[in-house]
C-alpha cells in the first residue's frame, strides 16, 4: 500500500523543497538585476548630465562678442573631444536675434560641417533645457541648451545666444550596457550558486529519511525486529513510536497465543475428565455415549479456533522471520519419536542456500509438522522432505510412499466440511488449520501423486533471502 | 509395571490412577511439579505419564532434570497445548510420546504399554519368552496356548520379569517394581509371588540367581 502510493509520487516531499526555493532564488535574481542595473543607469545618466552641464558653463563663460559683434570664444574649450570630428560631444552657439536667427554661427570642430538642429523653443535667458535630437551620422544626442543675452561692446542691442553642448548617448548608454552584461553574469553565477546549495541542502537534509525508509526495509523484510539507526531529533519520537508500537504488537501476539494456549489448558482438561468419566460408565447409562460424542465436538471446535485464533493474530506481524533447517530438524526428531513404532526412514534434503520462511516459527512448525504428521501417518516406510527457493517465495514438498489419495478425495480433505464430519480424532483438522496459515501468509499448500507412489503436500510460503554475513 | 502419573488436576488423576491400576500397573500420583520431579527422581518407574500444564515447576522442566540427571524412563507427555511447537519442545526436553487432552483412555494405556515395550526392545506387543506368551495389550498370560489365571500382582512380577528377559532382576528391583510407594512393602511376599508362578508356570522357566535374585529365561 505504502509503497504503491511512495511510487506513484516518488521523493515529493525533496521536489516540493526543491521548486519552493528555485522559485524564489530565481525572482531574487530578477529583481536584484533588474533593481541595481537601473540603480546604474540613473547613476551613470546624472553624471552624463553633471558632464554636459559643465561643458555649458565652460562654454557661458567663454563666450564673448567682437567689436563687430561677431560671436567667439575667448579662449577653446579644454576637452580633446570637442576637436576630434564626431567624437560625440558637440557644442554649437545659434543667434536668436528676432531679425536674423542663425543656427550654428558658432560650432565646436568635432561638430565638421553639421549642424544641430536643436528645436525652435524660445526658452527662458539662463533655464538649462534638456533633449534629445538626432546628430550627425544619424545618432541619438542627449542635448542640454540654455539662452543667454549678451550686451554688445559696440553699443548695439544686446543680443540673443542659445548654447548648445549635445553628447552622443551611446557614451552613456555603453557603460550601463557593459555593467548589465557583468551584473547578469555574476547574478547567474551566484543563482547557479544558490541552486547547487539548495540540492545539496535538501538531500542531506532529508537523507535521515532515506535511511528511515532503508531501516523499515529491514523490518519488513525480517532483517531486524524494530528500526535501528541514529535518527535527528525531529523524527527520534516518530521512531520511538513507530518502535513501541512494534514492540506492543509482538508482545499482543506473545499474550494472545498464551492465552490460546491458557484457555485450551482450561478448557481440555475438564473436557478430558468428562470424557474419562464417560467412558467408564456402564454400558447401560444413556448419558455416557451423549457425552462422548459432544466432548468430541467440543474438541474439535476448540481446536480449530483455537488454531485460527492464534494464526490471524500472527500472520502479519513485521519483521517476522525463521529459518527452516532447524524447524524442519526438530520435526523430524519429533516424528521420528512418536512414529517409533513405524520404523519410518524420514529423508531430509539439505537445506543449504533456502531462504528463511517470512513469518513466526510456531506458524511454520504449525504447518509443516501438521503436514509431515499426515505424511507418516499414512507412509509405508520412506518420507522425504524438500525444500527450496520459488522466486521470493519458498517451496517445502513432503513425499510419502503411502497409498495415496484419488484426486477427488485430495480437494475434499482441504475443504473444512469434510474435517468437521471426522470421526478420527487428529486426522482431518490438521490439514485444514495448513491451509489457513498458508492463506493467511499468502502462501498455498496443495496435495498430489508422488514420485513414491503416495501423496506429495507441496507447501508454498514468502521467502526472507538470507543475508550473507 | 510401576507408573507415576503427575497431574494437578484431581480427578483427571484419579482417573488415570483407576484406570492404570486396572491395567495391572502400580501406581504413583504426584500433584505438582516439584513432588513429581522428586518422586520421578528417587523412585524406579518404568513409565511417567507428565502433564506439563503444572504448579510449582513445570513439566517440560521437570523433564529436563530427569533427564539431565540420567534418568531415562519412558515418559508420556500430556498436554493440552497442542502446537507443534510444544510438542518439539516435548520431545526436545526428553519425552517419548506426546497425548494431546483430550484423549481416550485406551489409547494412553496403549501408548504407555508401547513406550514400556519399546524400552525393553521389544517390538511386538507379546512378549515369549519358550511356551510362555504375555499379551501386554490385555494381560494375559498363556502358556502353550493355554491361559493362566493370574492375580494383580502375580501378572505384575511375571510381566516386569519378561520384559527384562534374560536379565537378573533382583527381589529389591521386583518390589520397586510392582508396588506404589505408599504400599506398605514386604520383599517376602515377593518370594511368595514367585512361588505361585513357578507353580503355573512350566519347571525352569524363573530361575534363582543365589543372592542375587531371579530371572526369566529360556530353559535349557
Amino acid at each position: 500500500m505504502t509503497q504503491a502510493v511512495s511510487r506513484q509520487r516518488p521523493g515529493s516531499l525533496r521536489l516540493r523543497l526543491l521548486a519552493g526555493t528555485l522559485v524564489w532564488i530565481a525572482v531574487s535574481i530578477i529583481l536584484a538585476g533588474w533593481g541595481l542595473g537601473d540603480l546604474f543607469r540613473s547613476h551613470v545618466q546624472a553624471q552624463f548630465q553633471a558632464e554636459l552641464t559643465t561643458h555649458l558653463d565652460q562654454l557661458t563663460a567663454q563666450l564673448t562678442l567682437t567689436d563687430d559683434g561677431r560671436v567667439q570664444l575667448a579662449q577653446p574649450l579644454s576637452d580633446p573631444r570637442l576637436e576630434r570630428p564626431y567624437s560625440g560631444l558637440y557644442w554649437q552657439v545659434d543667434t536668436l536675434d528676432a531679425a536674423d536667427p542663425r543656427p550654428g554661427v558658432l560650432r565646436s570642430r568635432s561638430l565638421w560641417d553639421h549642424v544641430l538642429a536643436a528645436p525652435a523653443a524660445s526658452p527662458v535667458d539662463g533655464e538649462i533645457h534638456r533633449q534629445r535630437i538626432a546628430g550627425p551620422e544619424g545618432k541619438g544626442l542627449g542635448v542640454i541648451e540654455r539662452s543667454v543675452r549678451i550686451d554688445d561692446p559696440g553699443g548695439g542691442p544686446a543680443r540673443r545666444l542659445r548654447l548648445v553642448v549635445a553628447a552622443d548617448e551611446s557614451l552613456m548608454e555603453g557603460p550601463v550596457s557593459r555593467f548589465r552584461g557583468v551584473l547578469w553574469l555574476a547574478l547567474g553565477g551566484l543563482g547557479a550558486g544558490l541552486v547547487v546549495a539548495a540540492l545539496v541542502q535538501v538531500f542531506v537534509g532529508l537523507a535521515p529519511l532515506r535511511s528511515l525508509r532503508v531501516a523499515l526495509g529491514k523490518v519488513r523484510s525480517g532483517d531486524t525486529q524494530r528500526l535501528e539507526g541514529a535518527f535527528p531529533a525531529e523524527i527520534t519520537p516518530l521512531i520511538d513510536e513507530f518502535n513501541s508500537v512494534l514492540a506492543h504488537k509482538a508482545e499482543v501476539v506473545e499474550r494472545a497465543r498464551t492465552q490460546a494456549g491458557n484457555l485450551a489448558h482450561a478448557l481440555k482438561t475438564p473436557l478430558s475428565v468428562l470424557a474419562n468419566a464417560a467412558h467408564a460408565a456402564p454400558p447401560d447409562d444413556p448419558l455416557a455415549p451423549l457425552v462422548i460424542d459432544q466432548v468430541a465436538a467440543a474438541r474439535r471446535q476448540v481446536d480449530y479456533h483455537l488454531s485460527r485464533a492464534r494464526a490471524a493474530a500472527t500472520a502479519r506481524l513485521p519483521g517476522a522471520r525463521c529459518p527452516l533447517g532447524p524447524v524442519v530438524d526438530g520435526l523430524v526428531r519429533t516424528m521420528q519419536r512418536i512414529h517409533a513404532e513405524r520404523r519410518l526412514s524420514l529423508v531430509v534434503a539439505p537445506m543449504d542456500g533456502v531462504p528463511d520462511f517470512r513469518g513466526e516459527t510456531q506458524d511454520l512448525q504449525e504447518m509443516l509438522g501438521n503436514l509431515l504428521d499426515n505424511a507418516c501417518k499414512w507412509a509405508g516406510e520412506r518420507v522425504e522432505v524438500r525444500a527450496r527457493a520459488d522466486g521470493a517465495e519458498l517451496s517445502v514438498t513432503i513425499d510419502d510412499d503411502g497409498a495415496g489419495l484419488a484426486p477427488a478425495q485430495r480437494a475434499a480433505v482441504l475443504q473444512r466440511g469434510v474435517r468437521a464430519d471426522e470421526q478420527v480424532p487428529g486426522t482431518g483438522l490438521g490439514l485444514a488449520i495448513v491451509d489457513d496459515l498458508a492463506r493467511l501468509y499468502g502462501g498455498s499448500v496443495c496435495l498430489d501423486a508422488s514420485p513414491l507412489g503416495g501423496v506429495r503436500a507441496t507447501l508454498t510460503l514468502p521467502a526472507v533471502r538470507r543475508q550473507e554475513s | 509395571m510401576r507408573i507415576l502419573v503427575v497431574e494437578d488436576e484431581p480427578t483427571l488423576q484419579a482417573q488415570l490412577a483407576t484406570a492404570l491400576t486396572a491395567a495391572s500397573h502400580a501406581v504413583d500420583c504426584a500433584g505438582n511439579g516439584v513432588d513429581g520431579h522428586y518422586m520421578g527422581e528417587s523412585g524406579a518407574y518404568d513409565a511417567v505419564v507428565l502433564d506439563l500444564g503444572l504448579p510449582g515447576l513445570d513439566g517440560i522442566s521437570v523433564l529436563r532434570k530427569w533427564r539431565a540427571a540420567g534418568r531415562n524412563m519412558p515418559v508420556l507427555i500430556l498436554t493440552a497445548r497442542d502446537g507443534w511447537h510444544e510438542k518439539v519442545a516435548g520431545i526436545d526436553a526428553g519425552a517419548d510420546d506426546y497425548l494431546t487432552k483430550p484423549f481416550h483412555m485406551e489409547e494412553l494405556l496403549a501408548r504407555l504399554r508401547a513406550l514400556i515395550r519399546r524400552a525393553g526392545g521389544h517390538a511386538s506387543a507379546e512378549l515369549a519368552c519358550g511356551p510362555l506368551v504375555v499379551d501386554t495389550r490385555n494381560g494375559r498370560a498363556t502358556v502353550d496356548g493355554q491361559a493362566l489365571s493370574l492375580t494383580g500382582h502375580e501378572y505384575r512380577v511375571l510381566a516386569y520379569l519378561i520384559h527384562h528377559r534374560d536379565e537378573v532382576i533382583s527381589r529389591a528391583d521386583l518390589v520397586e517394581h510392582i508396588y506404589a510407594q505408599d504400599f506398605d512393602r514386604d520383599s517376602n511376599t515377593v518370594e511368595v509371588f514367585i512361588a505361585r508362578l513357578r507353580k503355573k508356570l512350566p519347571p525352569g522357566l524363573i530361575e534363582t540367581v543365589r543372592g542375587l535374585g531371579y530371572r526369566l529365561t529360556t530353559p535349557p
